[in-house]
């Protein structure tokens, strides 16, 4: 019996791995399935072109799981470019999240299928995404006639994607799951452009931040930038220790130097402005080390620490995504003419006092962060290709279908305000249905209590985890504290989702009472807590 | 008979129906959170440990004292009051992390007396207590931005503003060191803005002013503080920071033989906590102090008297200064709002009574509290007194003189208000 279930589960783990390989197959042409059991393998195209894959267990019970993979850069990157050097654009299809054999293995067992698309185009792409995947429950419902209900999933801008699917479409899906759900396009781009200027006004004004050149000059733009950023986070990394700015920093930036300005306050400071996190992979912004600096390191040092950490993380697409949006709409698309970063920090420049070196220093960088500087020049957008940018897909927030939704407390790409956003407006839109129940009442003297169509699933961060050496170092090899980094979820995590979204698609309703605090709890670092309340992108403040 | 049984389900049905309804869409009145029929949970956050917790380390266990006399003789109609203490080390992150537990696990029904002006605003923006119609009683701290009720609706302030002070410390550096050169040393942050505003009200001109970063205090900094006072030549330096910049300030002064006419802000001037830093006692000789509370050495006060025995039976050993003083203060206004929020006292009518009440509690300070349905202002004034060799605070001339304004443009005025006499036992009425 044992040795039963490890050969089931090394050939699910198999089967996945086969189907995050690319078969090219002819676009729209019927499904070419192996026939084989307990798993049947089909592989595809839709008419745009792109490659999609099916897995079928024998059981099939008529559910299948559509899941839409998150960004994927949309040019080859260079080797030479640190961190993400060597990659190359692939359209893949991913049926499950990141080929999780555990989450396949889940589904199966409930004789759900999985399929998923590698998409006809990366970059930012809900709208051919969500075109594809309409197609594509098209066809696997007309290969596998007995489907009678689609669950889709997805990460980051798979989340965007897979609630724009159930908004425009609600009809096509039962339940649905963005999970670590990026914002649209026009806060999500606000929040790297702002970080991205920021970088360029301060530590390296050759940085172009964006406004790229059409085609493959403004590849190449793009991916001088990439250099640029990376260099100027390893000199920011050096400087929050030995307090020395950048060598290329601009003369806005010097200045402050030479005015005494720590560097990694201005970093800091930068990371506020744009909303990123203040807790990362490795800096909680809580511990200290032992000894002298138990108290200052988290009062002063960390949260810089952790914005270092975080706009590493999130700079490579920053850079890429705006350059593809603009590639997209015609023109530069970030716009901070009128943006206040000093109301944008109002709250956090007393939470971070200490580390942003108190209000004196606090308002010198402002003032050159100002629009009065000339000599922090603000980003002009392009008109026409703004109104491009928000004539791309962008999603209401209306909640048609059951919807699980789960986020990393500090996910420094897609922050949990985006998900945040989405409760906000379902609380409303709850209350609209409650009222609309009570006056139904009036009428038909029969009160049908709405049915509660959202699941909220926050994955927190540890209550402190930097660790650090014996001799007071900070310790960053350590994998990523839970409730940090993007879709840093455990497999746990992820067959929860499934778990939640099966069931839903069957009896209608989402988990809930102690049935739901017990699956919970055993995920591990999640909680429903409806006292949880994060901030929106900063975006939404400014609009 | 067939049909009527029919109508009559018909008629009953729809009752259900109603009721049915009435019951979904009117809840039953459930137990508040953090009230039971037995105990009466409350929360706190400060720093207990690291090297801001000097002093305020004793807050706690000074209000618990009180919690403990009061649950001994009955509590708060049949439920004893508890407190969680949660440690924050006085960093703004954590205190947001240990609120969060307090209100989401813990299930508290109110903060109390939660620490730090970084932290109750870090608090105020993160967990947000007002959202969630959560309570935040007697903020330890005289940030005067707290007592906005628009912004922060369910916080209430009891420490006199640090406007309040920088105005009373003007209008006493106006009638005794007219065209001295005033220095000034404060927390380059929204304490010191607080501060800065109430000189300006005053109309104090400084030859010097010296902001510090908070965090950024220590022996190696105040050099630096003291070179810049002795270059403006002060003749009174004000020390309007926390305890650690007080205690560095005085204690590298006293090395160096500085010695101007030091004045201390009451945030950073309790002279067991600076004595507790190895600061030599006759270093504050003569200094100049500010408190809304009686000195902790006047024992012939029926509150302090009363307070003080409190503590000694409960934490013996330990020495009754300021911050216990202040603590069980608290607690002791904290029992009376509790009391005068009914039988089932919920978040609502907690804030209700001290809104209506809060300005006759019977409390031990010297000055009045300005709480009403429109203001969560609390005490509104100081005494000036002198520290003794022994760095004991007491009045000037040796009778409070009491003075009492406002944090806006209002005059700073002697304040003839007459203090409620302790109630029976101590316990709320």
């Amino acid at each position: 019996m044992k040795k039963v279930r490890i050969l089931s589960l090394l050939s699910v783990t198999a089967l996945v791995t086969t189907v995050l390989v690319a078969v090219p197959v002819a676009a729209n042409a019927a499904p070419a399935c192996d026939g084989k059991s307990p798993i049947q393998s089909c592989v595809g195209a839709t008419s745009d072109g792109a490659p999609y894959a099916m897995q079928v267990p024998a059981n099939f019970n008529g559910t299948v799981a559509l899941y839409s993979h998150g960004y994927r850069y949309n040019v080859d990157i260079p080797s030479a470019i640190p961190l993400i050097g060597g990659y190359k654009v692939t359209n893949t299809p991913e049926p499950v999240p990141g080929g999780n054999a555990d989450v396949a293995k889940y589904l199966f067992s409930q004789g759900v299928a999985i399929v998923g698309s590698g998409f006809a185009r990366q970059g930012w792409n809900p709208d051919s995404a969500i075109k594809t995947n309409v197609e594509l429950i098209d066809t696997f419902k007309k290969q596998f006639p007995k489907t009678t209900k689609v669950i889709a999933w997805g990460s980051s801008l798979g989340g965007v994607i897979t609630q724009g699917l159930a908004e425009k479409y609600p009809n096509l899906v039962s339940a649905v799951a963005p999970m670590c759900m990026a914002d649209n396009v026009e806060p999500e781009l606000t929040m790297a452009g702002d970080f991205l200027w920021g970088i360029k006004v301060l530590f390296d004004p050759t940085i172009k931040a964006g406004n790229y050149s059409a085609g493959a000059a403004g590849v190449a733009e793009s991916y001088a930038d990439l250099g640029k950023v990376f260099t100027v986070m390893g000199k920011l990394q050096a400087g929050i220790s030995t307090g020395a700015w950048p060598d290329t920093s601009s003369a806005t930036g010097k200045s402050l130097e030479a005015a005494g300005v720590p560097v990694r306050s201005a970093l800091l400071l930068l990371g506020l402005m744009a909303g990123l996190p203040t807790q990362s992979a490795h800096f909680d912004s809580i511990s200290g080390p032992d000894g002298a600096l138990k108290l200052t390191f988290p009062l002063a040092v960390s949260p810089a620490l952790a914005v270092l950490e975080n706009g590493t993380n999130a700079a490579a697409l920053a850079i890429l995504a705006t350059q593809d949006v603009e590639n997209q709409t015609g023109g530069a698309i970030f716009d901070n003419t009128k943006t206040n970063y000093a109301a944008r920090v109002d709250s956090e420049r007393v939470i971070f006092n200490a580390a942003l070196s108190g209000n004196t220093v606090i308002d010198a960088m402002l003032g050159a962060l100002s629009t009065a500087n000339p000599g922090a020049p603000r980003a002009v957008a392009n008109p026409a290709a703004v109104a491009k940018m928000r004539a791309l897909h962008m999603n209401t927030g209306k909640i048609n279908v059951p919807t699980v939704l789960m986020v990393g407390m500090a996910d420094p790409i897609t922050p949990a305000g985006a998900s945040q956003r989405l409760v906000d407006l379902y609380a409303a839109q709850y209350a609209a249905e409650k009222a609309a129940a009570v006056k139904a009442y009036q009428t038909t003297r029969d009160y049908k209590n709405p049915t509660n169509k959202l699941l909220m699933l926050w994955n927190t961060t540890p209550s402190s985890y930097t660790k650090f050496s014996a001799a007071g170092a900070p310790i960053t090899s350590t994998p990523a504290a839970q409730g940090t980094n993007h879709c840093n979820f455990t497999s746990a995590q992820l067959v929860l989702v499934a778990k939640s979204l099966v069931q839903a698609s069957s009896t209608g309703k989402l988990p809930s009472g102690g049935a739901l605090n017990t699956a919970v709890r055993k995920a591990g670092d999640l909680s429903t807590n409806k006292g949880i309340s994060v901030p929106l992108l900063k975006y939404y403040g400014d609009n | 008979m067939k049909a009527m049984n029919r109508r009559k389900l018909i008629t009953v049905s729809a009752v259900l129906a109603a009721v049915s309804l009435a019951v979904t869409a009117v809840p039953a009145q459930a137990a508040e959170v953090g009230v039971t029929s037995s105990e009466i949970k409350l929360g706190m956050t400060l720093p207990m440990t690291g090297t801001a917790s000097l002093g305020y380390n004793k807050i706690p266990g000074a209000a618990k004292a009180y919690f403990d006399y009061l649950n001994a003789n009955g509590g708060i109609n049949g439920r004893k009051v508890t407190l969680v203490v949660k440690d924050d080390r006085y960093v703004p992150t954590e205190a947001v992390a240990k609120t969060n537990e307090l209100i989401l696990k813990d299930k508290v029904m109110a903060l109390l007396a939660p620490l730090g002006t970084a932290n109750n605003k870090a608090v105020a923006a993160s967990v947000n207590p007002a959202r969630r119609g959560v309570p935040v009683l007697f903020v330890n701290t005289g940030f005067s931005g707290f007592a906005d009720t628009k912004k922060y609706p369910t916080t209430y302030t009891v420490l006199p503003s640090y406007i309040m002070e920088a105005k009373i410390m003007g209008q006493y550096i106006k009638d005794n060191f007219a065209g001295k050169k005033i220095g000034l040393l404060y927390q380059d942050d929204d304490f010191g803005t607080d501060a800065l505003a109430g000189f300006k009200t005053a109309g104090v001109n400084f030859a010097v002013k010296v902001p510090y970063a908070s965090g950024s205090q220590g022996a190696a900094a105040a050099a630096g503080w003291i070179t810049k006072f002795k270059a403006a030549e002060a003749d009174v330096v004000i020390l309007f920071g926390v305890s650690s910049a007080t205690s560095a300030m005085l204690g590298v002064a006293a090395q160096l033989k500085y010695a101007p006419q030091w004045m201390l802000g009451s945030v950073g001037g309790d002279a067991t906590t600076i004595k507790l830093t190895g600061v030599p006692a006759g270093v504050l000789y003569n200094a100049i102090g500010f408190s809304p509370v009686p000195a902790t050495t006047d024992m012939k006060d029926e509150y302090v008297k009363f307070f003080s025995d409190i503590y000694a039976k409960a934490v013996p050993g330990s020495a009754f200064d300021l911050n216990v003083l202040l603590g069980m203060n608290t607690a002791f206004m904290t029992a009376q709002a509790l009391k005068a929020a009914g039988q089932n006292p919920t978040r609502k009518s907690l804030m209700a009574a001290i809104d209506s009440k809060g300005s006759t509690f019977a409390n031990s300070a010297l000055v009045p509290a300005a709480y009403s349905k429109t203001s969560h202002v609390g005490l509104t004034g100081y005494w000036v007194g002198k520290y003794s060799p022994t760095g004991d605070l007491a009045p000037v001339g040796g009778t409070y003189v009491t003075y009492t304004t406002d944090s806006g443009a209002g005059a700073v005025v002697k304040s003839t208000y007459v203090r409620p006499a302790m109630p029976a036992k101590g316990l709320p009425n």
